[in-house]
Formats: structure tokens, C-alpha cells, sequence
């Protein structure tokens, strides 16, 4: 079922052949007198790991939450497997096969784990049975390492633990594409590299398209075959990580000088 | 003309008075996350006290000096004896400090109906229901002192509010209580003062309706849907907003009599909240 | 367990009435059935999906006046006329609810009160309500002890429709959703909840639901006035009687209805109305004081704490 890992592997090998599964195209987005974002454009190729880069302020949220449909654009458009999200309600967009987890994890305080997942079961994908989701839930959970906190209170989950739950959760929705806002951020390096591993088999083994906001550059490199680089709400640059890196521009903006010593 | 006029200017002078109500009411709902229930029983249990005062001599305005005191010391004494310990419970204090303060309400709604009877009861001074004429227009002296008091107290809200050190603690917890709280404002002692003035400008308010309107135990309830129309439309936050939305309640309500039959007034009063909420969900609440 | 107990307490309220009772136990339970009815059909939307409607009055005298407007001005069979109110009752909650879910928290909570409060003055001023005169029925000339009973019936009927009803929901695909609204609705829209329309959808069926108690209810009394079919107090009891027992369980408000029913009528018994009012008042601000979430959930805790074997570590299950 998995695909070798050889055929995933960094820039190059992708590209030509996958086609645009995600296509935004010049979306600006305003709040109040504050530009946000302003005629952004990129694609999300079928199969890939997208990383997207850029300082803090420079709208990442905010485009995930335009895909995602939390706050329609003002201007521009989104196609997500040959059809335009602009104007569908989240939960809609959600069942077009988009699923998001949240920059600050946001799981169901008040449900069991199991119940957060087998919530997304039911909805994110219209099973009917409660029984049958919870059953399918501890699937989930298992996938993400979390089936011995099927039946515990989410407030007793570490901050890894209730990312994972989250992405669970996302998973159980049966997506074609994955937004991941800093699921890395906040954990410690032995859960990171966990996190990373995960991240992987996500797209390889259940073929799922991954759209990921992070901080942390050395994840973004390793793990992604195209990184978007957002500033001030605009595309600064868009390529193969080893292109970003190279950008001058990049380079000058966001990576700043210290960039190339840590990596 | 002249009877649009004296409806308006009527409504605007009864108008001070929902604004003051609901300038405590708002108080306590951005402060304490209360929703202070009880608010308008308070005012009409004071209302009683200044009837109880009148049939002895006093003049409605001297009772203010037992009165303010009072309801201040009541106010504290409320907050630290039963809303503290109940938000240290935990649970949702929305919840809880609804279902408590309708508790107490009705409680005291019945103490009074127990004493004074269900009946309506009026306040009489020797200015009742004389009026001063100004070109068309006829205002009562009752109206004027009423809202005069209600205008002062506001004022002297205001004031506090801007001017003074504690004021401004207030006013930053009722804007934003985790900013205030970075900033090392005493939360406890802000929400107890809090509690306090908001009860005490109830205690006028009461005072002031004694004045306007007569008066029964139950007639809470009708003043609890004006100050909830007060504050929905003014926002809870700001004290400016709430003193507009008190006027245009106040006016609305008046005119609105001149053009539809009395009887639909109150359907017109809140269609028209419908429709401003369906307009502005949450643009009515912010700051 | 459950099922025989369920069982064994519906032989038991369907032979009641013929076992030699009289007029007031019968009412009694009638009146108890009602407030379950009431506790269970509010806790749908606002234990289940976290909306805490302060304004369930305004539902439960709109099926009220339904039924009896229908009653006097077209002469329907009040078998006909209960069932429309619970229509009316839905249909405005489906007209009024849309703006009032677009709000939360507390601001929610306010403007239902409003809606309640609102609807009983619309009433008591629009002249063919009968406005503040009230409304007459007639009864059929039915003996006492036969309406009693017939009453009791039809209440029991009402509560056990509502009761399997808020059971459905809770157990069902519906619950889960509810409560993922309650907890986030970003977070519930983002799996595939249609958020709007789930809470719309319970909103409705708990306003339908208490309609149709108080379209029986009316019938009942024969005569109906703004001040009692629209009394705020029956909001809060609503309230009150769901977070009693506990808002997160379907059995829950069963729990707390028949207990805030049978202290009420025992209050109201030894000391008269307004004196049972005053110390219902304070009572209510005690209870919620100390128990703010309830009997259940502390009963639950309390069992908990009681001695048990060591917890079983659970067991690691295999890997596909």
C-alpha cells in the first residue's frame, strides 16, 4: 500500500508529473484598515509536503483560515480539486476533503479522546453509527500512537499528546489534503522527530497532500519539497528548499544572517 | 410637532434613567462576568425605601443619603459574601450568576410584595405633578429631578471612571480583563468596588424611578427588559455606549407610541432588536 | 439493570391511576411529568449543544395560546390543537433562533431572556389573545377523577415523547455533534459539522418539545394569561432543573425536574405561595452556589471516591 520511500523523496522527483490539487490565486485579504494578505498565488501540487515560511504577522494563519473558509477573501480565488471554496461554509470545505489543525490546539475539552476523533468520523466523512465511529476512532488513535488515551479526559493529555489527538482528529475526517499550522512548535526534540516521522507517513502511506505553516526552517528543509515564503502578506518566494535557501531576498527578509551557521 | 417633541424630549428624560440602570448592569457584566439579574429589583427595592422614607417626611432626594451608602456596603458585602465564592466554585459563572441573581430576584420580589402587597404604589411629594413650561413643552418636575439625578450620577460615573486611579483599574478590567490583570491591577479589590459603586448607581436609579413612575414588586421584570435592551445595544465595555443606547431606547419607545397603536410597542421595540441583530451579530458588542 | 428498571417504572405510572388514587397524587405527577418534560426538552439545546436558553417560557406559552386560540376561535379537538402548538412553538424558535445563535455565552443567554420576556408583553397588548383578560376554554363535562386521569395520561405521553426524544439526540450522531459545538465551533466546523444547522435543528425540537407541554398544560387549566404561560420564573426553573441534575446526560434533567418538583409542591403545601417563593429563591441561589454543576456529576465523583480494586492497566492492544 505504501508507496518505497524512494519515490518520495526531496525536490526534483516531484513536480512535472502531480497536478495542482490546491490552487490559490490572487487572494487578498483585509481586516478592518489592515492588509493582511494581497493577491497571493500559489499551487499545492497532488502527493506533495508544502511547507509555508514566513515572519510572524505575515498572514500563514490567515491563508489557512481563507482556504479553510473561517474568513472569506475579499478578492481572489481558491480551487480545491477543480472546485472554487470561496463562498462554502467551513464545514463544507471541510467535507470537500480539506482538513486544518489549529495553531493553538483546539481539541473537545468536555469529550473523551475517542469521542473527539469519532466526532470527525461522523461528520468529516458521514458515518452514520456512533458505535461504529468510536470503533473507527480507536483506529485513528492507534495511527497516531494515542490508543492508551482512548477513554481519558483530553485535559490529561500532554501538549504532544493533544496535537496528536488533533491530527487524529484531521485524519479522521478522510482528507485529500492536510493543513498543519505548527504542529512542531511546543514540543520537545524526541517528539518533534516523532512528529516529523508521522507527518511522513501521512502523505506516503495514506497518500494525503500536506500544506504545513512552520517556524522551525531545519523541519521545513528536510520535510518539504516546496516551501512558499510569505512577508507582509505577499508571495516573496516560492520553490525547491534548496532555491529558498539560495534566495537573496529570502535570505535578507526572513532567514536573516544567522541562517546558514544553524543550519 | 410640539407632541413629537414632547414625546421625544419625555423619552430622552426617562431615557437617563435606563442608561444609569444600565451602566451598573454593564459594569458588573464586564467586570465580574456577572449577569446581575437582580439589578432592577434592587432599584425597585429602593424604590420602596424611598417610599417608606417619603411617608415619613423625607424628601425622595435626602433619602439618597441613606440610600448610596447602603446599597454601596450591600454591593461589596454581595460580591465577597456570594458571587466571590460562587466564581471560586467554579462551573460557568454565566450560568451560575443568572440562575443566582434571578434567585435572589424573585426572593426579594416577594419580601416586598409581602410587606407592601402586589399592588402599584406612587411616591408623593409636594412637586408631584407639577410641571415646568418651557415654549410647547410641559415637564414634569418629577421627570426633571429624576433625570437630573440620573445625569449626575452618570457624570459622576464618568468621571471616576476617567479621572481617578481606581477608575481607570475599573475601566480596564471592564475592557479587557487579561490585559488589566498583566498589569497587576488587584482584581478582587477593582471587581469589590466595582460591585459596589454599580449597586449604589442602582440605589439612584431606584430613587429616580420612585420619582418618574409608580412602582410594584414585580415591575422589575419590565425594567430588567429595558436595561438588557440597554446594554445588547450600547455594549458592555463602555459607558458612552450605553448612555446613547439608553436615550434611543428611551426615545424610541416614546415615539414609537405616536405612530403605531400602544398595544404594538413593544413588538416594534424588539423586531427592531431582531433586525439589529441579524444586521450586527457581534458588531453591537465590540469595544 | 437499566432496561428492567425503565420497564418496571412505565407498568407502574400506566397502572396508576387505577389503583384506587385520587385526584391529587394524580396531579401531582402530572405536574412532575410537565417539568420533566420541560427539564429534558431544554437541556437539548442548552445542556447538549452549551446554548443557555434563558427564554424557554416564550415556547412554552406559545403552545399554550396556540392551543387555546384554536380551541375557542376554531373549535379544534385539543388532540389537534396540542400538536400545533408544538408547530408554533418550532416555527418561532426556527424564526427567532436564527439571530439569537449567532450569538454566544452570555450574550445568548440575555437576549433569550429577552425573547421571553418580549413575547409575554407582544401577548398580553394584542386583543385577540384575549391580552390581559386571558383566555377561556371549556372543558368537556368530564368528572374530576376522569380528567385527572386523562390528563395524567396525556402528560405522560408528552414526557416520555421527550425523554426518548433528548435520549435519541444524546446517544445518537446528533449528540456527538452538539457537543463538539458545545466545546469549539471553529474547531467542530473544521471536521464537518454543520454547525447552524445542527443547533438550528435543536433549538427547534426543544422548542417544539416544550410547546407541546404547554399546549396540554393550557387545556389543563382551562384558562391561560400572559403572566403564568409566559412567566420568567418557568425559564429559569427550566434552567435550573437541567443543571440540577446534571446537563452533560439525557437522564440527567429527569433527575433534577422531579426533585425541584416535589420540593416545590412541599414548600409551597407547609408555608403558601409567596413565602415558598422567597425561600425557593434563596434556595435556588444556595443550590447553585454549591453544586454548580449539579447532582449528578457530584454523586458520580462521590461514588468515585469511595473505595475500588486497583485500576486494570488497559490492556495494550495489538497493532494491525
Amino acid at each position: 500500500m505504501a508507496r518505497p520511500p524512494a519515490a518520495c523523496g526531496r525536490a526534483g522527483s516531484t513536480g512535472a508529473a502531480l497536478t495542482a490539487m490546491l490552487r490559490v490565486s490572487g487572494v487578498s485579504k483585509r481586516f478592518g484598515g489592515l492588509t493582511v494578505l494581497r493577491s497571493v498565488s500559489f499551487q499545492v501540487a497532488e502527493g506533495a509536503i508544502v511547507g509555508l515560511i514566513g515572519p510572524n504577522g505575515s498572514g500563514k494563519t490567515t491563508l489557512f483560515n481563507v482556504i479553510t473558509g473561517f474568513h472569506p477573501p475579499d478578492g481572489g480565488d481558491v480551487v480545491f480539486m477543480g472546485r472554487r471554496l470561496v463562498g462554502l461554509a467551513p464545514f463544507e470545505i471541510a467535507r470537500t476533503g480539506i482538513a486544518r489543525t489549529f495553531q493553538v490546539v483546539r481539541p473537545f475539552a468536555g469529550l473523551t479522546t475517542a469521542d473527539n476523533v469519532a466526532a470527525a468520523v461522523l461528520y468529516g466523512r458521514g458515518a452514520r453509527h456512533v458505535r461504529e465511529a468510536r470503533a473507527e476512532a480507536r483506529h485513528w488513535l492507534q495511527y497516531v500512537r494515542l490508543e492508551g488515551a482512548a477513554d481519558a479526559a483530553v485535559s490529561a493529555l500532554t501538549l504532544g499528546e493533544k496535537k496528536r489527538l488533533e491530527l487524529a482528529r484531521a485524519l479522521a475526517t478522510g482528507p485529500r489534503l492536510l493543513l498543519l499550522d505548527e504542529v512542531f512548535a511546543g514540543l520537545n526534540p524526541a517528539e518533534s522527530a516523532g512528529a516529523v516521522d508521522l507527518v511522513r507517513r501521512v502523505r506516503d502511506d495514506l497518500r494525503i497532500t500536506v500544506l504545513l505553516v512552520e517556524h522551525v526552517l531545519r523541519i521545513v528543509m528536510g520535510l518539504c519539497e516546496h516551501v512558499v515564503v510569505l512577508g507582509s502578506g505577499q508571495v516573496i518566494a516560492q520553490g525547491p528548499p534548496v532555491a529558498i535557501q539560495a534566495d537573496p531576498q529570502v535570505r535578507h527578509i526572513y532567514l536573516g544572517e544567522g541562517y546558514g551557521a544553524a543550519g | 410637532m410640539a407632541q413629537v417633541l414632547q414625546a421625544l424630549v419625555t423619552g430622552l428624560l426617562t431615557g437617563s434613567v435606563y442608561a444609569l440602570l444600565g451602566a451598573g448592569f454593564s459594569l458588573i457584566w464586564g467586570v465580574a462576568h456577572v449577569i446581575n439579574i437582580v439589578h432592577p429589583a434592587l432599584a425597585v427595592g429602593a424604590a420602596y425605601a424611598v417610599y417608606l422614607l417619603a411617608a415619613r417626611g423625607v424628601d425622595p432626594l435626602a433619602s439618597l443619603a441613606v440610600v448610596v451608602p447602603l446599597f454601596f456596603l450591600l454591593g461589596v458585602g454581595f460580591y465577597e459574601g456570594v458571587i466571590r465564592p460562587a466564581a471560586r466554585r467554579g462551573g460557568d459563572l454565566v450560568l451560575v450568576s443568572m440562575v443566582l441573581t434571578f434567585g435572589l430576584a424573585a426572593a426579594l420580589e416577594n419580601v416586598l410584595a409581602a410587606v407592601w402587597g402586589p399592588g402599584p404604589r406612587v411616591v408623593n411629594v409636594a412637586y408631584t405633578g407639577r410641571a415646568v413650561q418651557l415654549g410647547v413643552l410641559a415637564l414634569p418636575i418629577t421627570h426633571l429631578a429624576g433625570a437630573g439625578l440620573a445625569t449626575v450620577t452618570i457624570a459622576a460615573l464618568y468621571l471616576f471612571l476617567h479621572k481617578t486611579f481606581p477608575g481607570k483599574a475599573v475601566r480596564a478590567v471592564w475592557q479587557n480583563p487579561e490585559g488589566a490583570a498583566l498589569c497587576a491591577i488587584n482584581l478582587r479589590q477593582v471587581t469589590s468596588l466595582t460591585y459596589g459603586l454599580a449597586i449604589a448607581s442602582a440605589g439612584v436609579a431606584g430613587v429616580a424611578l420612585a420619582l418618574i413612575y409608580s412602582f410594584s414588586p414585580a415591575s422589575h421584570l419590565m425594567w430588567l427588559v429595558f436595561v438588557f435592551l440597554v446594554v445588547i445595544v450600547g455594549g458592555v465595555g463602555s459607558l458612552v455606549g450605553v448612555v446613547v443606547a439608553g436615550m434611543l431606547v428611551g426615545a424610541l419607545t416614546n415615539l414609537s407610541t405616536l405612530v403605531i397603536p400602544f398595544a404594538w410597542a413593544p413588538f416594534f421595540l424588539f423586531a427592531s432588536l431582531g433586525v439589529l441583530l441579524l444586521l450586527r451579530p457581534t458588531g453591537l458588542f465590540r469595544r | 439493570m437499566s432496561r428492567a428498571v425503565a420497564a418496571g417504572l412505565a407498568v407502574v405510572l400506566l397502572i396508576f391511576p387505577w389503583v384506587g388514587t385520587g385526584e391529587y397524587p394524580l396531579a401531582l405527577l402530572y405536574s412532575t411529568f410537565m417539568y420533566v418534560a420541560l427539564a429534558v426538552a431544554w437541556n437539548v439545546i442548552g445542556g447538549f449543544a452549551g446554548y443557555l436558553s434563558f427564554g424557554h417560557a416564550a415556547f412554552f406559552g406559545l403552545g399554550g395560546y396556540t392551543t387555546g386560540f384554536f380551541l375557542v376561535r376554531a373549535g379544534l379537538s385539543p388532540f389537534l390543537t396540542a400538536p400545533l402548538g408544538a408547530a408554533v412553538a418550532a416555527a418561532f424558535a426556527a424564526l427567532a433562533g436564527y439571530p439569537c445563535l449567532r450569538l454566544r455565552g452570555p450574550y445568548f443567554a440575555v437576549v433569550t431572556m429577552i425573547l421571553g420576556l418580549a413575547v409575554r408583553a407582544v401577548v398580553l397588548n394584542l386583543p385577540w389573545t384575549g391580552a390581559a383578560e386571558g383566555l377561556w376554554m371549556t372543558l368537556p363535562p368530564w368528572e374530576p377523577i376522569v380528567a385527572r386521569r386523562a390528563f395524567y395520561y396525556a402528560m405522560l405521553a408528552v414526557a416520555l415523547v421527550t425523554v426518548l426524544a433528548g435520549r435519541a439526540v444524546r446517544l445518537g450522531k446528533i449528540g456527538v455533534g452538539l457537543e463538539a459545538i458545545r466545546e469549539d465551533e471553529e474547531a467542530a466546523q473544521s471536521i464537518g459539522v454543520p454547525v447552524v444547522r445542527l443547533k438550528m435543528s435543536a433549538l427547534i425540537l426543544s422548542a417544539g418539545l416544550t410547546g407541546l407541554a404547554g399546549g396540554i398544560y393550557a387545556y389543563d387549566r382551562s384558562y391561560i394569561h400572559p403572566d403564568f404561560m409566559f412567566d420568567l420564573h418557568l425559564s429559569v426553573l427550566a434552567v435550573l432543573m437541567a443543571l440540577l441534575g446534571g446537563r452533560q446526560s439525557w437522564a440527567g434533567p429527569i433527575l433534577g425536574a422531579v426533585v425541584v418538583r416535589l420540593v416545590d409542591e412541599a414548600l409551597t403545601v407547609r408555608v403558601g405561595t409567596e413565602a415558598a417563593r422567597i425561600i425557593f429563591g434563596l434556595g435556588l441561589a444556595l443550590v447553585i452556589v454549591l453544586l454548580p454543576d449539579g447532582v449528578l456529576p457530584y454523586l458520580e465523583r462521590l461514588r468515585w471516591r469511595a473505595p475500588r480494586p486497583p485500576a486494570a492497566v488497559p490492556a495494550a492492544q495489538a497493532r494491525p
